[in-house]
């Protein structure tokens, strides 16, 4: 890489606050790299320090329990996601949005928190994360913060973070266990490839969400939905909520005429 | 700068780095493995994949700095002294290699997919690989090398040549 710039690597949560808080202005944390690396080394973003996040002890650990629910550390990968058996058992929603984010490079190294933290209006976790009522851990100097992800995208790149604090942890109550559902993803290609649109939908209790992908400056979850409304008004309460782009991927036009497909699909497919 | 220790290959490497020196440049440019290629740069097109502590990852994604203390295998230690790895020979048996430049990192990918799959289909072949660009074969011969390697040789006859 041609741009320099420091590596800082802190140990612990307060070593890690300490030096968000002596960078605040030329600081940029480092997860999983799949996104900083690419945008550095193109000159979009330059910090004069890299601080990872993953060395802070028990960052990588990604925990089920029937009182917290699923706890997962900030260096926790896609893939580590995929690999935990509860995860998979309890959270088959979570792990339908990781198995289609990237390749599995990709997924070995990028993170969910910073797949959150990056705030694309394409990120892949985002639907699973809205649509199980997660939130965020967020801790500064002036002490820890939660925030549920229906509160925490506030544009496109931008969240609720302040400068200075840092995502410790992601929450996804235990409360939502079970709730099932299937993450359609429309790409150019088969492979590894940016979303054009992407409708989750999900089934909890007797209610049906939906989070959507690529479709406004954050994504967006869309609930309060039941069988009897009807698939033809959850297409209609979905296109009101989203507000889709024309860009180099695809025209708006299309992202929401592929988003009320998708969701008769779901709608069918999901009983 | 910074001092890492790394293991690549299961040889012991500690030099001096470039805080914003990336693992591809520090295998290919300080120590000489040079079988790792740079592709896109940007994660894309999986040219650069190598073991980060047992895991496949783009080393143009990863800071060598990030690495200290990891253990790292690149295409170089795949070779045993009696030849060719399995994966390899069956790469060279089925025409999996044209011009050369995806085939290490096709090679670790695959070698991910056969640790966790011993019989994997030709859907979970191509998903395993998704991150790997190939520009000459049209990637039949790869999966086919996969097939044939893992006793599936009859569903070769399947696979569509482009």
């Amino acid at each position: 890489m041609l741009y320099e710039f420091r590596y800082r690597a802190p140990k612990t949560a307060s070593e890690m606050i300490r030096l968000l808080d002596d960078h605040r202005d030329d600081g940029k944390i480092l997860a999983g790299g799949t996104d900083l690396l690419p945008n550095i080394r193109d000159g979009n973003i330059r910090p004069a320090v890299v601080i990872d996040a993953k060395k802070i002890q028990s960052a990588d650990s990604i925990a089920w329990s029937a009182s917290e629910g699923l706890v997962m550390g900030n260096a926790v990968t896609i893939n580590d996601v995929l690999r935990c058996r509860e995860a998979r058992e309890l959270f088959p929603v979570l792990c339908d949005c990781a198995r289609q984010l990237a390749s599995h490079q990709i997924r070995n190294r990028a993170t969910v928190a910073g797949n959150v933290v990056n705030a694309s209006p394409c990120a892949d976790m985002a639907p699973a994360l809205l649509c199980l009522d997660a939130f965020a851990v967020l801790e500064s100097a002036s002490g820890t913060r939660q925030v549920p992800f229906s509160e925490f995208f506030t544009g496109v790149k931008h969240t609720v973070l302040k400068a200075g604090e840092f995502l410790e942890k992601i929450i996804i109550p235990a409360s939502a266990a079970g709730a099932r559902g299937y993450y359609l993803k429309l790409k150019r290609i088969a492979g590894h490839d940016l979303g054009i649109i992407g409708v989750l939908m999900v089934r909890r209790n007797n209610g049906i969400r939906f989070g959507v992908s690529s479709a406004a400056p954050t994504p967006v979850l869309v609930d309060g939905m039941l069988d009897k409304d009807g698939v033809d008004a959850a297409i209609v309460k979905v296109l009101a909520a989203i507000k889709p782009i024309d860009d180099i991927r695809a025209s708006g036009e299309y992202r929401a005429f592929m988003a009320s497909t998708y969701i008769r699909r779901l709608w069918q497919e999901i009983k | 700068m910074m001092k890492i220790k790394v293991t690549v290959n299961g040889l012991e490497y500690e030099r001096d780095v470039a805080e914003h020196r990336t693992l591809l440049h520090f295998i290919r440019d300080d120590l000489g493995l040079s079988g790792t290629k740079e592709g896109c740069g940007m994660g894309e097109c999986g040219a650069c994949t190598v073991f980060l502590n047992g895991k496949v990852v783009n080393a143009c994604l990863v800071l060598a700095a990030e690495a200290d203390g990891a253990s790292i295998e690149t295409i170089e230690g795949q070779a045993g002294s009696f030849g060719l790895s399995d994966i390899q020979k069956a790469f060279e048996k089925n025409h999996a290699v044209q011009c050369g430049f995806c085939t290490p990192g096709m090679v670790m990918s695959v070698k991910e997919l056969l640790r966790h799959n011993g019989k994997p289909t030709p859907e979970a072949i191509k998903e395993a690989i998704e991150g790997n660009f190939c520009r000459c074969t049209g990637y039949t011969q790869i999966i086919e090398a996969v097939l044939d390697l893992t006793g599936q040789g009859d569903l070769k006859g399947e696979l569509k040549h482009v």
